[in-house]
């Protein structure tokens, strides 16, 4: 009974921290902007060359099937932050020394995680209702509408809740490595629900099963193709009436065991959450302090004796200084903490995008523009996340001189990156494409700064980014390959305006940000 | 060399004023910004600092409003915040040739600077271990470092010896002492005995107006002949405490010795010298209740 009330209270306090955001408010936002695409038709659900009829079950099922994919993703990192949270406003150091236990301070935040994915879950209901108000047809029924969220939708989501913890605890993963590997977890996942039901979370295959069984009915010739996309389709010319799903208790079952997956990756999570405990801090920092000089037992490295003012050196020249001075000095801090190990993959990156023939080694550049993608998310966050902001905005033309250092800093990672290629295209003369390299090197980092500034965190470029390096320059698609990875796929004038425009977008959200620019 | 603040107000969304309508004119010296928590310091701090602009009123450095030239202020400004904080993957020689080129001062010259600064706030020994390490006072130290990277005119320090062993805030104080000869140095806190140690003037604020703006000599001169100890049983505390202002007490084996700030004598009390925390003690209850203390 006191952990449940402790569990509660966690889960309260959190949630209502959240709630009292303004980005929760985006959070909802995101919800209707779902739901009122499927009313737009922006977002279909096809079996073929045949969509849904306009029934409670139809709308309950495709919108609860909208939750499961988009929500499975975007909402993981909406809600990825609720333990680093502690540790920034330094509650987790008030929580760690109370009697809470490790699993009750898990279970909660799952909690909370998961009233948050619920509350975006809501929104899609409501949104279902509304469909079947304004465009179904026949009497609504609100078992067949409400079912898929409450059974499918909320297990999905309390998986998603438990991960996001999970993901937080891990050491390794609680940066944006975490946000960059779940993409691919979520991805594979998806694809491997069809083959393998019993990994099926998101309900998909469920659906597809028994809307199939229904559509083979009317057109034996239908074979298994089940699309959600965003994006209008205009394939599926034909309608079909399907009833919704006939829940059993095997069904029921197997639904509420995801709750039981969430339970056991929370516990997980319990398991491996180190309690904000400083001593187990990234082993870079353990290792320095080991070779420092020992502190004394309130880690102040005290003076010998007495001791008078020392005299200082007035610097001789203060202000505008020089700006390549500047932008070292952010492409060092840009770098710091970067492993050895980083710069060797670059550097077998570097050499084999050399060595490789010009088509390998521009399809290379997928990987060597995803490589330093931690380093570029920083940008604009920086000064935020480590609460420097006030040492740095105070200082001369925070705006006309530090903005474009940070920028150039993160166009000089990509361009040293990117460079083996760009000799390659240069040595076959393939001015198209080391256009394309250029508006490429240009466009990710402008792209990084500018969605820093505006949201203030580095998951939305790691998340952003890689599902954009994922449709794009993973399968060569035209306009969205922004790097080129095939001769055909590159549009670079496209992306220099579109980096031109987001360089302003930045100007003018750091201004905004900035009392006097 | 002057900042002119004038008719200055901040008033924060949902309503929380912060500064109403606050005048003050700083010259060289350090000025002891005093008030009790939530009284305006910090917003003020940050105003000056060109980090916040206020909702109305002006600031002028050397005749200059900053919200026209906020940069020819910039250039000659040392500050640190209440709180701020440090990358935690940069030793303090990083972190400060960092903010020496964001300052936009030249390597050499902050080179030299910063060997100087790491071992004025005795940090040298420590030069080499990543920020992330630190603890609070040490990283106390390193933003002290950084406010003196630019050989500042205006330095504005926001609760500078929070965090700091006794050692390391007398260190501090001499520095506020020898550094404020050519600059003006605005110390914010609401640790009496820091002010009393270093500022030439000191400014009394609360609730977001200005209560008083006086010298040390002033302030004590205003409480003069009525400090008193008190020698009271325990038990009788309480109602002392009620009629009177108390601004300390001493439990000792013949009773509780309580300084009272009073224009009268308690009975079988003794006058004592008046302290700058009398001064601020007294001040702040004729604010608040807005009579005299009894």
């Amino acid at each position: 009974m006191k952990a449940a009330r402790v569990i509660y209270h966690l889960a309260r306090a959190d949630f209502l921290e959240r709630v009292r955001r303004y980005s929760f408010l985006l959070t909802l936002g995101f919800a209707g902007l779902l739901a009122s695409g499927v009313y737009r038709g922006q977002i279909v659900l096809t079996l073929g060359h045949y969509y849904g009829a306009p029934n409670s079950a139809w709308f309950g099922a495709f919108l609860a099937m909208v939750a499961t994919t988009f929500l499975s993703i975007v909402g993981f990192y909406i809600v990825r932050n609720t333990i680093q949270h502690d540790q920034q406003t330094r509650v987790g150091q008030i929580l760690a020394a109370t009697p809470i236990t490790n699993s009750a301070y898990a279970a909660g935040k799952t909690l909370s995680n998961f009233a948050v994915l619920a509350s975006m879950v809501l929104i899609l209901a409501l949104g279902a209702a509304v469909l079947q108000l304004a465009r179904g047809h026949g009497a609504i029924d609100l078992w067949q509408l409400l079912s898929p969220f409450v059974l499918v939708a909320l297990p999905a989501m309390a998986v998603v809740a438990a991960l996001a913890v999970l993901s937080e605890t891990i050491p390794g993963l609680r940066g944006g490595l975490g946000n960059v590997l779940y993409f691919f977890f979520w991805n594979g996942l998806l694809v491997t629900a069809f083959t393998i039901p019993a990994f099926d979370f998101a309900g998909l295959s469920l659906y597809m099963q028994s809307m199939g069984d229904t559509l083979r009915k009317v057109d034996p010739s239908y074979v298994n193709s089940f699309t959600l996309q965003i994006g209008p389709d205009k394939v599926a010319t034909r309608q079909f009436e399907w009833q919704g799903l006939h829940w059993n208790a095997t069904m029921i079952g197997e639904r509420l065991l995801w709750l039981g997956v969430a339970v056991i990756l929370a516990w997980l999570a319990a398991r491996l959450f180190d309690r904000f405990d400083p001593a187990k801090e990234s082993a870079r920092l353990r290792k320095t302090k080991l070779k420092a000089a020992p502190p004394d037992e309130a880690g102040v490295v005290r003076a010998a004796g007495p001791r008078t003012v020392v005299h200082l050196t007035s610097p001789a020249s203060t202000g505008r200084g020089n700006f390549s001075e500047l932008i070292r000095a952010e492409l060092r801090l840009m770098l710091a903490g970067t492993s050895r190990w980083w710069y060797l993959v670059a550097l077998v990156l570097w050499v084999a995008s050399l060595a490789t023939p010009l088509d390998v080694s521009r399809g290379l550049l997928a990987a060597v523009w995803i490589w330093p993608l931690l380093l570029w998310s920083k940008m604009g966050v920086r000064e935020g996340y480590y609460a420097t902001s006030a040492l740095v905005f105070s200082s001369p033309s925070p705006l006309h001189r530090q903005l474009p250092a940070l920028w150039l800093s993160g166009v000089i990672v990509a361009l040293a990156a990117g460079s083996g290629v760009a000799l390659r295209l240069v040595i076959a003369s393939d001015l198209h494409g080391l256009a394309t390299w250029l508006a490429g090197a240009l466009f990710i980092p402008t792209f990084a700064l500018a969605l820093g500034v505006f949201s203030g965190t580095s998951k939305v470029f790691e998340a952003l980014y890689t599902v954009w390096w994922y449709v794009g320059p993973g399968n060569h698609v035209p306009y969205i390959d922004f790097m080129g990875t095939v001769a055909s796929s590159g549009r670079p004038g496209f992306y220099f305006v579109l980096t031109a425009a987001l360089l302003l977008a930045a100007y003018a959200g750091r201004r905004a940000r900035l009392a006097y620019a | 060399m002057q900042v002119e603040i004038a008719h200055l107000n901040k008033t924060y969304r949902g309503g929380v004023v912060a500064l109403n309508d606050f005048s003050l004119q700083l010259r060289p010296g350090v000025l002891g910004l005093l008030g009790p928590n939530g009284a305006g310091k910090s917003t003020l701090m940050n105003i000056l600092a060109t980090v916040t602009r206020p909702t109305s009123g002006s600031v002028k450095w050397n005749g200059d409003e900053i919200a026209n030239r906020p940069d020819a202020l910039r250039q000659v400004l040392g500050y640190l915040p209440q709180d701020f904080g440090v990358y935690p993957n940069l030793n303090p020689v990083e972190f400060l040739n960092y903010l020496a080129a964001v300052k936009g001062i030249s390597q050499p010259a902050a080179r030299r600077r910063i060997d100087e600064l790491l071992d004025l706030v005795n940090l040298t020994d420590a030069r080499k271990r990543p920020l992330g390490g630190f603890s609070g006072g040490m990283r106390q130290r390193v933003g002290i470092a950084q406010a003196l990277l630019n050989d500042p005119q205006l330095l504005i320090v926001d609760e500078p010896t929070a965090g700091l062993d006794p050692e390391e805030r007398v260190r501090f104080r001499n520095l506020l002492s020898e550094l404020s000869g050519e600059r003006i140095v605005v110390l914010s806190t609401h640790i009496v005995s820091d002010v009393e140690a270093t500022a030439t003037s000191i400014a009394l604020i609360a609730k977001g107006t200005l209560v008083i703006h006086a010298n040390p000599e002033e302030l004590l001169r205003k409480v003069e002949g009525k400090v008193w100890e008190w020698i009271l049983p325990s038990m009788e505390l309480n109602a002392a405490r009620e009629r009177y202002l108390i601004s300390n007490t001493l439990h000792r084996s013949d009773g509780v010795h309580a300084r009272v700030v009073s224009f009268s004598m308690p009975p079988g009390a003794a006058p004592l010298p008046a302290s700058l925390e009398d001064a601020y003690l007294y001040c702040l209850s004729n604010h608040q209740t807005g009579t005299a203390a009894s």
